[in-house]
């Protein structure tokens, strides 16, 4: 009787929360451009987008799938990085750009792959395999570059394919933002269209359940690891592709962003779910909120505080919803 | 108690129900889910305010009852949610709140313990690991915790509100040996439970109570469970069981020689289709372990298993849903039911390749199925999208069962289906049954409670110590005979045909 009215109560408020973020991304956008007069010109958002918001997008959707599962990839970072050694070292062996492109993906594979006998073979806990294979990777790129020196490109012999892939554009949209609205649209449809993303929702909410219903739920795991890889190691060779060489380790900084992204994502479902669009929205307030704030003259050092406030604020909503429908 | 009344809004919760409990004794509630026992037992606690009626404790009629002052008369209540801290030694969470009762300071931890030890052995005759944490506990030994810590109040009567529904077979034999010693210290105890086997072992006397009013009280030792269901319900209980009216077809899963040591080995057994084919065993006889390998969940390691006549392997979940078979699993809430998603998400998620088209959901045909299902099976939702989780147990197992029926699954393994369920909606679940066999399914039904066997199977096994050591038939057999022989492997040749 009177737990109904809580219950009511309790259904009507992340309705509420929903919007959070879409607001939070407005109000962003209004202060920054009222404070900085260079924030709101056309050029600065093309320039957030195609240099802040594209990786973290791509290294985004493929965490995005992981916390589907109900998991988290902490080596998205060195799959980019595996990625990208793997793309830069073939070019440097004289193949054409689509081979190295190739054995650039097959390395995030391999690298999923690893994960995927951890998690789906072993039964590890998602956190604790990947934490594993971040460390791995760690040494790997160490061991590979003399403890963690850059390796470039001839300056001399950028094949223009490898050009066309960093700095390029079709239909004047840079390649970057292509890339990502291609993936963000394949991620989409998977996770919130087709069959296998029910299994994943399943296997992502209610483990036991799904195994009960004759889900193929190793098998779901294991894919999921293996595409969450292969899709950061896209963001590798777009990395490298922009500066023509492979920088050790340059692929974590996106770990941290993509974790914040994919759960202020899940304030946009009702059900508290990982979703693309979500992601989406998430990676543009944290990259409009770091430019911003060096629009504004912020201290560099500081802004991964506004970052970081913002993970909390979106985390705190996430799981406060969560709690209520425990 | 007499005469209470008490309404919420446009329900009549209470509708002059009375209750007289002699003292010393054990005295049975019953009653259907929204019986009026729960608020009964809240008017007693001080929770709740009758609008009419009277309260006499010991001949002295009492004002209005409050929490503090029902404490004072000496009530205690034990819920089936133990409100013990976890992390706490057994003095301290015995002394919480009222350290001063246990040492004089309520500081020195050694004297805490041993009192509590003392307490444990005197009310019980039991003893505690020494320096153990509640969370190391047993949950009947956290419950027997939480009882002495009632006692400490030096209570007169002791109201236990379902205090087994999480309990085990054993850990509820404890709890049982507990009332019992309170009994004998001249306690009186009020037991409300769902399950009238075990009113019928403790109470002395019992009240059914059903639309709010007692409509009888009964002698256990004199009534039977069966008249105190009809009671319960107003319905007889062959209306409780009905039975199918299907006649048993081809066979539909051959067993022979299924072996998965230590848990059992060389089982074997016909299950046809149009049949319902009873399975009970207690813990440790094999009887979980072989369901649970017959959907793939541990596969077992010899032996032969034919579906439809087809050998087949059953190695995992999937490969047992691809054969048609399907499980109800008896933790309903971790495994049957994903509460965390929708009506409509759960009742496809055994048949997902029937709802898609070119790999992608088709969510129209989905719902169309899923409220094709949910009338059917009359279930109690505002519709496909509704979440699972605020059904009843009933409601929860019907979305279980609809599952596999959208998948069109011809085997049905049911492992405990009427767990935590009340009487009505085991009566629903029962004629599910009925309906699966004459629809020409197989069902294979496992269960602890023999009344609910006999009722509902063509043909029961039972094993033993990883065994089949009997096949009885329902018509021929007592559920005496089979607790005989599931606690002693009897093979009780003359009243049973050996399997």
């Amino acid at each position: 009787m009177s737990l109904d009215i809580l219950d009511s109560r309790r259904t009507a408020a992340p309705d509420l929360l929903r919007f959070g973020v879409p607001l939070a991304l407005a109000l962003v956008l209004v202060v920054f451009s009222l404070l900085a007069p260079g924030f709101l010109t056309l050029s600065n958002i093309v320039g957030v987008l195609v240099n802040n918001v594209a990786l973290a997008a791509i290294v985004s959707i493929a965490m995005t799938l992981t916390v589907a599962s109900g998991g988290t990839d902490l080596s998205v970072g060195t799959a980019v990085d595996l990625g990208s050694l793997a793309f830069v070292s073939t070019i440097i062996a004289g193949q054409p750009v689509w081979i190295a492109a190739l054995i650039g993906v097959l390395a995030g594979v391999g690298t999923g792959l690893f994960n995927a006998l951890l998690i789906a073979g072993l039964s590890i806990t998602p956190f604790l395999a990947t934490l594993g294979t971040l460390f791995i990777g760690h040494s790997l790129q160490q061991l590979t570059t003399d403890g963690g020196n850059p390796v470039y490109v001839p300056t001399g012999s950028i094949p223009p394919a490898l050009a066309f892939i960093g700095h390029g554009s079709v239909l004047g949209v840079p390649l970057a933002l292509w890339l990502v609205a291609v993936l963000a649209i394949g991620a989409w449809l998977l996770l919130a269209k087709s069959r296998f993303g029910r299994e994943v929702l399943a296997v992502g909410t209610e483990p036991q359940v799904a195994l009960y219903s004759g889900l193929p739920v190793r098998a779901v795991l294991a894919f999921i690891y293996i595409a969450s890889a292969a899709i950061a190691s896209i963001a590798g060779i777009l990395i490298s592709a922009n500066v023509n060489a492979y920088v050790p380790y340059s692929g974590n900084a996106y770990l941290l962003n993509s974790i914040g992204a994919a759960f202020i994502g899940t304030s946009l479902s009702r059900t508290r779910r990982a979703n693309i669009p979500g992601t989406l929205l998430g990676v543009l307030l944290l990259g409009f909120v770091s430019n911003g704030l060096l629009l504004i003259g912020w201290n560099f050092y500081w802004q991964q505080v506004g970052s970081g406030l913002l993970i909390f604020l979106a985390l705190l909503l996430a799981f406060t919803g969560r709690r209520d429908t425990a | 108690m007499r005469g209470l009344v008490k309404t919420f809004g446009p329900t009549r919760a209470l509708d002059g129900a009375s209750l007289t409990v002699a003292p010393g004794t054990v005295h049975g509630l019953v009653g259907q889910n929204g019986a009026g026992k729960s608020t009964l037992i809240k008017v007693l606690a001080g929770l709740v305010a009758p609008d009419a009626g009277d309260i006499e404790v010991g001949g002295t009629p009492l004002g209005p009852l409050t929490p503090r002052r029902a404490e004072e008369l000496g009530i205690a209540f034990i819920h089936q949610d133990r409100l013990l801290v976890p992390t706490a030694t057994v003095g301290e969470a015995l002394f919480l709140g009222q350290e001063r009762l246990g040492s004089r300071h309520g500081l020195w931890r050694g004297r805490l313990e041993r009192r509590a030890a003392g307490l444990l052995d005197r009310f019980f005759g039991i003893s505690l690991p020494k320096g153990a944490l509640i969370q190391d506990l047993t949950t009947a030994q956290q419950q027997i915790v939480q009882i002495t810590r009632a006692l400490l109040a030096d209570p007169k009567i002791i109201v236990f509100d379902e205090p087994t529904a999480s309990l085990s077979r054993r850990e509820v034999d404890h709890l049982f040996d507990a009332i019992g010693q309170l009994k004998a210290h001249g306690l009186t105890s009020i037991y409300i439970s769902h399950y009238l086997a075990e009113i019928e072992r403790i109470c002395d006397a019992v009240t059914v109570m059903r639309n709010g009013r007692d409509v009888a009280h009964v002698d256990p030792r004199t009534t039977g469970t069966a008249e105190i269901t009809r009671l319960m319900v107003d319905r007889d209980v062959k209306d409780l069981f009905p039975r199918h009216n299907a006649t048993p077809g081809a066979p539909a899963l051959s067993v022979s020689g299924l072996a998965a040591p230590p848990a059992f080995r060389d089982v074997s057994f016909t299950l046809h289709r149009g049949e319902v084919l009873g399975l009970t065993g207690l813990l440790g006889s094999g009887a979980k372990e072989l369901v649970r390998s017959l959907f793939g969940l541990s596969p077992a390691r010899a032996g032969r298993i034919e579906v439809d006549g087809r050998p087949v392997r059953l190695g995992s979940p999937g490969a047992a849903v691809r054969q048609a078979i399907a499980m109800v699993p008896e933790d309903r809430r971790a495994q049957g039911v994903a509460l965390a998603l929708g009506m409509r998400e759960n009742m496809t998620l055994a048949s997902l390749p029937a709802f898609s088209r070119f790999g992608f959901i088709d969510r129209a045909r989905e719902r169309l199925r899923v409220s094709q299902l949910i009338d059917e099976l009359k279930i109690k939702t505002s519709g496909p999208e509704a979440a699972v989780r605020t059904l009843s147990g009933g409601n929860q197992q019907k979305v279980v069962i609809a599952k596999w029926l959208a998948r069109q699954s011809r085997i049905y393994v049911l492992d405990e289906p009427t767990v935590g369920v009340d009487v009505a909606a085991k009566a629903e679940i029962y004629r599910l049954i009925a309906r699966l066999a004459e629809q020409g399914a197989a069902i294979l039904l496992l269960s602890a409670d023999l009344d609910e066997l006999l009722g509902v199977s063509d043909r029961i096994l039972v094993m033993y110590r990883g065994e089949l050591v009997s096949e009885h038939i329902p018509s021929e057999t007592t559920s005496a005979q089979l607790l005989a022989a599931s606690v002693s492997g009897t093979r009780a040749e003359d009243t049973a045909h050996v399997a």
